[in-house]
């Protein structure tokens, strides 16, 4: 009896404990300091500024890239609705993922690179239904996703084997394959696997 | 249903697509970015500071540092690994640095506890009473105990995850929750005694 009640104090206790509000803000706004803090370091380390550079705009690309992910799932996901209520319109003529262009030391997974074929094709099927003006702004979206691969993988060509571009650039494609998947489950109607399948395999 | 499913699938991705693209423009040199990552992750850290070392200047000072140390080591920073871990692991060691660094146990006194209790229980919605004395009970604890008890049962990780933050033996970690616990219920208990 004792030993239930403490069990039940116990859970109680937990329960409480794991009730309290994580976060909590602090009294005052800590950023001023930091940032004095930050700019400080940075001019005293003044060697690492030209690297800074151009990795700011490979991080560019990649803020691009999932900008335009989220813009065409969000996309994709009103239009759903009305464009399976339309007719289909004609067969999009020329609208085919670019293939991805990886660096020499950046071959691809075979697994990853057969999931993106598939997501591709599969898409390219889907597009066909979809109301004109989303179809214009996914191609338009898959294209800029591409580029900005492109550009990290240029970037690549001139500091070969940098491990940020390195990371910049497999990140690029994990975020397009997430997208795909992602369009492609909300454009389906049957369920033909999850975002989540295809974005935990390893690049 | 499928389709709020979807929405809080794409509401989760966004998430994760926007805070690791912050990581990474923050690691190649942008504050901008990295000033939003603070936004984010402030209250979090703060919290986990102030519950740890229970007094509320050290527990600034420490958020602060952990800013600093997570922007040093940005660079190095595994993008597909959980950036709020990454930035508790830092907060603690932050913690246990200024704890060496002041030759002194963080215990605290009752006034400063009092504060802290008010400080920590301003976020409670539903029993201001009850949380307070939660919260004091916690900052009146022992350090050691009080580490393992605040990152095991008010942040949720997990035993080995706890131990190789604070750099102890797992089976420390869990004798010094199971004496925390009991400290804890001892003093709750006299703390409802006392209303």
């Amino acid at each position: 009896m004792t030993q239930t009640n403490d069990t039940g104090q116990e859970e109680r206790l937990d329960r409480a404990l794991r009730s309290l509000p994580p976060g909590v803000e602090p009294p005052r706004d800590l950023w001023p300091r930091i940032e004095a803090r930050l700019e400080r370091m940075e001019a005293e380390a003044p060697a690492q500024a030209p690297r800074r550079a151009w990795a700011w705009q490979a991080a560019a690309a990649v803020l691009l890239v999932a900008g335009t992910a989220l813009l065409t799932a969000t996309l994709v996901q009103r239009s759903r609705d009305a464009s399976l209520a339309q007719s289909p319109p004609p067969a999009v003529q020329g609208v085919r993922a670019m293939p991805a262009v990886f660096g020499p030391a950046h071959a691809p997974n075979p697994e990853y690179d057969a999931a993106r074929q598939q997501l591709s094709a599969m898409l390219q099927q889907k597009m066909a239904q979809m109301p004109p003006s989303a179809r214009q702004k996914l191609e338009a979206n898959l294209a800029e996703m591409q580029r900005a691969a492109a550009e990290i993988n240029a970037a690549l060509d001139q500091q070969p084997g940098d491990p940020l571009l390195e990371e910049l650039l497999l990140n690029t494609y994990h975020d397009e394959l997430a997208m795909l998947a992602v369009v492609n489950q909300l454009t389906s109607t049957s369920d033909a696997g999850t975002p989540a399948d295809a974005t935990r395999m390893q690049l | 249903m499928a389709e709020a499913q979807a929405g809080s699938e794409i509401d989760r991705a966004r998430e994760i697509a926007e805070e690791r693209a912050l990581v990474e423009a923050a690691a190649a040199g942008s504050t901008l970015a990295f000033e939003k990552l603070y936004r984010r992750h402030v209250a979090r850290v703060h919290g986990l500071c102030l519950r740890m070392t229970a007094q509320r200047e050290t527990a600034e000072d420490c958020a602060q540092e952990t800013f600093v140390q997570a922007w040093r080591n940005l660079p190095r920073f595994e993008v597909r690994s959980g950036f709020a871990t990454w930035l508790h692991r830092i907060a603690v060691n932050a913690v246990l640095a200024q704890k060496r660094r002041r030759f002194e146990s963080l215990g605290v006194d009752g006034s400063v506890d009092d504060v802290i209790a008010e400080t920590l229980a301003d976020a409670n919605v539903s029993d201001p009473g009850a949380r307070r004395d939660i919260e004091a009970a916690i900052a009146s604890l022992p350090p050691g105990a009080r580490h393992v008890l605040v990152l095991c049962r008010v942040y949720g990780y997990s035993h080995e995850e706890t131990s190789a933050m604070l750099g102890i033996a797992v089976g420390t970690c869990k004798a010094q929750l199971h004496r925390a616990r009991q400290l804890l219920g001892a003093r709750l208990e006299s703390a409802e005694e006392d209303r």
